[in-house]
């Protein structure tokens, strides 16, 4: 294959008090698709970002960004958690959550200045945000902080991007908003894999899947491996989707 | 005021903001009890410590005191972590425990050491003037005083330095790992800096104050905010405020010191809670009461709209009609008509212009729930906000 790995996942397991929740994963990301990662609760699908991201301690196994452990290569990478993860009432704005996306490139102590605020200004334009920049966050919707989390991805100019959940709870406005700014991440040949649950989205959302339940179950282009057979193995019932063509 | 007055009240001043530092962080990462936990559990350290030095003052006590607070810190994350208990049980179980090694050690040797459990407990602050650092023959002020200066300027220096990483760790761990800001790393430089900080005010204001001092003025101050550099600010400013004041009311009613400060500390977050102008008790129940006036004006227009026959919009019949007792109605028909959005004429309600406009609008946010379409609503109605 001509394509690039840009995530390279071998043999990794992770174990929360010694029950593994994710169990000896390969998977190889090729750079540039639009990937979702999809499987029933439980089944390892943010442990595996967490993983991959080093915030995770794996029991065995190892991770590569373009080649190189994730470490050396945090420049590549944006991260977008779960939107419940965090504290929304924490006091800030929503400029300055977006500007936490620079912290990485500036490293410890220094302050981000001028340069950084008009990077985060804007991506809250890309998001469609800037007449909400000092808002405070508990006062966004749901939508609303999920664009600020995108946007806060954004402002890292990352060649790969993790986002945990970016549909949930959201309105059907701003997952179409977010669906075609990952699109357009995606045409600019960044790798962008998403942790997804409404499965009759994928085959219009994305081009590459992958089935985790505790195991990989499969990984590849849509077209291909999204099928019943598939998801029963993943979902364990017998599961069926009409896909739409 | 002599000069032991003010070098009391610049003691209490500066615990209280070295206090309030750390303090801010610990409330906004809902930690507040693990400041109780490390006021009592460095007891042990304490004990330790004056017995090697017999200076409560030393270095080499503040250290081991600092360092009983951290181990604090980790057992409660260790017997948390076995999934057994939750987080306040797994407090509740380690600093009693040091605290009860402490008062132990005290006794049995309280007969030639001047360390007693109501010090440890309440602090005395009127002494602190009388125990002088003296460097070469000269007396350079109160030895407390350059104890809490001292960590408080580490912990200045501390805040300037990490201010980005403390933010992006407390509101987000998760991204402040995957950019490399290590948050166990930060958490514990916090925990550090909250366990140095007691070690060093608790001579002066004991174990009770040092946590009310740590707590009362970040929870304060988070009522009236929204922005952390603020809070800080102002959570500063309240731990000073109640220094002083509480120094005052003491001197007034000849009272303890440290009960005194604390008490003002209670009073102003009384004050906050009650007063505050978005988040305190009363703004909140105004608040309610005008959501409720307001869905019942939009109840009110949108009858209005969707009647056109006169029987149905006349002022009697509203009452009847939408069951609303005279008061209510009353309240809704005039603020409807001072913002020109019904007209009444013979009796019978008609809308306006702009109160069809503005019905149409708001229906079209409740069904639709689409924020862009009211940004210009939100000023004028405060259902509309958040």
């Amino acid at each position: 294959m001509a394509q690039n790995i840009a995530v390279k996942v071998d043999d990794l397991t992770v174990a929360y008090n010694y029950k593994p929740v994710l169990w000896d994963i390969d998977l190889e990301i090729p750079e540039g698709v639009l990937m979702a990662i999809v499987g029933p609760n439980g089944a390892g699908k943010s442990t595996l970002i967490k993983a991959i991201l080093g915030i995770l301690p794996p029991i065995a196994g190892s991770v590569t960004i373009y080649g190189k452990p994730y470490k050396k290569q945090r420049a590549l990478v944006a991260y977008v958690p779960q939107k419940g993860s965090v504290d929304w009432d924490f006091p800030t704005t929503a400029l300055d959550v977006v500007m936490m996306g620079t912290y990485g490139s500036l490293g410890w102590i220094k302050r981000p200045r001028q340069k950084e605020k008009k990077a985060a200004l804007e991506a809250l334009e890309k998001v469609g945000m800037l007449a909400f920049k000092n808002r405070q966050i508990s006062q966004l919707s749901g939508g609303q902080q999920q664009r600020i989390f995108l946007a806060r991805a954004l402002v890292q100019n990352a060649s790969i991007y993790f986002m945990d959940e970016p549909f949930q709870g959201v309105d059907a406005t701003t997952e179409i908003a977010i669906i075609n700014i990952l699109k357009e991440l995606r045409k600019a040949g960044k790798t962008v894999i998403v942790v997804h649950h409404d499965l009759q989205t994928v085959p219009e959302y994305f081009d590459w899947v992958t089935f985790l339940n505790v195991k990989k179950i499969a990984t590849g282009p849509v077209k291909d491996i999204f099928n019943d057979d598939n998801l029963t193995k993943t979902y364990g019932i017998n599961y069926k989707v009409s896909i739409q063509e | 005021m002599n000069s032991a007055q003010i070098e009391i009240q610049l003691i209490a001043s500066l615990v209280a903001i070295a206090c309030a530092i750390p303090g801010t962080f610990l409330v906004l990462r809902k930690m507040a009890m693990i400041s109780d936990a490390i006021s009592h559990a460095i007891l042990p350290g304490l004990v330790i410590g004056f017995f090697i030095t017999q200076d409560l003052n030393s270095p080499l006590l503040i250290l081991l005191a600092a360092l009983s607070g951290l181990i604090t810190v980790v057992l409660v994350e260790q017997i948390q972590q076995t999934g057994l208990v939750k987080e306040d049980t797994a407090i509740g179980l380690v600093f009693p425990a040091l605290f009860s090694i402490g008062v132990i050690l005290i006794a049995k040797n309280a007969n030639d050491v001047h360390l007693d459990v109501d010090a440890v407990l309440l602090g005395e602050l009127a002494f602190a003037p009388f125990d002088r650092l003296i460097i070469s023959g000269t007396d350079v002020g109160p030895k407390s005083l350059w104890v809490i200066g001292s960590i408080l300027t580490v912990t200045l220096g501390l805040l300037f330095a990490f201010f980005k990483e403390l933010k992006v760790s407390t509101f987000d761990a998760g991204l402040s790992a995957s950019l490399g800001f290590s948050p166990v790393i930060i958490h514990y430089g916090l925990m550090s800096v909250a366990s140095i900080t007691t070690v060093g005010a608790f001579d002066a204001v004991g174990a009770i104050l040092v946590v009310a001092l740590m707590i009362a003025p970040a929870a304060t101050a988070y009522l009236l905010t929204t922005d952390l550099k603020k809070m800080l600010l102002l959570a500063v400013f309240f731990g000073v405020l109640s220094a002083i004041s509480g120094y005052w009311m003491a001197h007034i009613l000849d009272a303890s010191i440290a009960g005194s400060i604390t008490t003002m500390l209670g009073f102003i977050f009384l004050m906050a809670y009650l007063f505050a102008p978005s988040k305190g008790v009363i703004a909140v129940i105004y608040r309610e009461k005008q959501q409720r006036t307001e869905v019942s004006l939009i109840t009110f227009l949108l009858h209005l709209k969707n009647h056109s026959e006169k029987s149905e919009r006349h002022v009697n019949h509203l009452c009847e009609h939408i069951n609303w007792q005279k008061v209510r109605a009353k309240t809704v028909l005039d603020l409807a008509q001072q913002n020109n959005m019904i007209i009444i004429d013979n009796n019978i309600v008609s809308l306006t212009d702009k109160g069809d406009a503005f019905t149409t609008q708001a229906i079209d946010y409740i069904i639709t729930n689409e924020d862009a379409q009211i940004e210009d609503m939100k000023d004028d109605f405060f259902l509309f906000r958040g």
